[in-house]
């Protein structure tokens, strides 16, 4: 049986690698500092007669280019397209977080966000619209507190359904702005006949390239379409 | 209308509005994923001259950068 291959994403100290630990049962260093998770660690766990393989990614702010943790989570994710993107979010600082959920969700992967550190977001007095929050971003959302084990069943399911319905990719689309949305429009419709881009999302590769990045604008280098 | 300063000139206690982020490429990047977004208001905690860094108050999170950063961001004290 194939193992269904989860990448967990998310920004440093969002708790991703106490989460990764919660599904794998591996006790895995965890500390209290950013940038701790540098390479690529690899898990595995059972559920309900499924296998999984879960990859624990750097934590990144967001999904550019610009450092080497950003690279290889981004790539990991482009190149190997994974079955489903966990986007683990510190639930007491959300909007914030929201920034590298939107970058995931443009990547049209599978996904499943966690809203973890529910605990540090009551005590804090925030209170949070899950299903509010799951229509909006067309996917599921699961609070979580990892550190204490809550909310696993849960996630799991959430990861079986999402894995189940992975012919239905989220339709979310980030809105930026009539001026950006209509050079977005004019540059994936330039894009469509592109062979160079026929391996990505061309909404995403439009985004990128608006922005500036690097490793994106390289693909196109030589001649313009 | 009042005029943009940059950041990096404010006194701790200053609270002002994100107008504009000069910074490009990787900085500009790591500056606005930390949530300074024109339009944006935040508080300076500690600002002392030639001593870095300086902290400030986003969305009630501490966060601290160089005053060569500060300097790149443009803001109305309000």
């Amino acid at each position: 049986m194939t193992e269904i291959v989860v990448a967990v994403a998310g920004q440093p100290n969002s708790g991703k690698s106490t989460l990764f630990n919660m599904l794998t049962g591996m006790r895995q260093f965890v500390a209290n500092y950013p940038g701790v998770t540098v390479e690529k660690r690899v898990g595995r766990m059972n559920y309900k007669g499924y296998k999984f393989m879960l990859v624990d990614l750097p934590g990144t702010y967001s999904m550019t280019s610009y450092s080497l943790e950003e690279r290889i989570a981004r790539n990991f994710l482009l190149k190997e397209r994974p079955d489903i993107v966990l986007d683990v979010v510190d639930a007491s600082n959300l909007e914030r977080n929201l920034v590298l959920t939107f970058q995931l969700l443009e990547m049209k992967i599978p996904m499943v966000v966690v809203l973890n550190m529910m605990d540090a977001a009551e005590s804090a007095r925030i209170k949070i619209d899950v299903n509010g929050l799951s229509e909006e971003l067309g996917v599921k959302v699961v609070p979580t507190m990892a550190k204490r084990g809550v909310g696993k069943a849960e996630l799991c399911d959430a990861l079986l359904d999402t894995y189940q319905l992975a012919g239905d990719i989220n339709d979310f689309r980030l809105d930026y702005g009539p001026q950006l949305n209509r050079s977005l429009n004019v540059l994936q419709e330039a894009l469509a006949d592109d062979e160079r881009a026929s391996a990505y999302d061309l909404r995403w590769l439009a985004v990128r390239l608006i922005a500036g990045d690097e490793e994106v604008s390289k693909l196109f280098t030589g001649s313009l379409a | 209308m009042t005029d943009t300063v940059r950041l990096n000139t404010l006194k701790p206690g200053d609270k002002c509005l994100i107008i504009e982020i000069k910074a490009t490429g990787i900085t500009g990047q790591r500056l606005m994923d930390l949530g300074l977004i024109p339009g944006v208001v935040i508080e300076v905690v500690r600002n002392a001259p030639l001593v870095d860094p300086v902290q400030l108050l986003v969305r009630d999170n501490h966060i601290s950068i160089r005053h060569s950063e500060a300097r790149e961001i443009g803001v109305i004290l309000l």
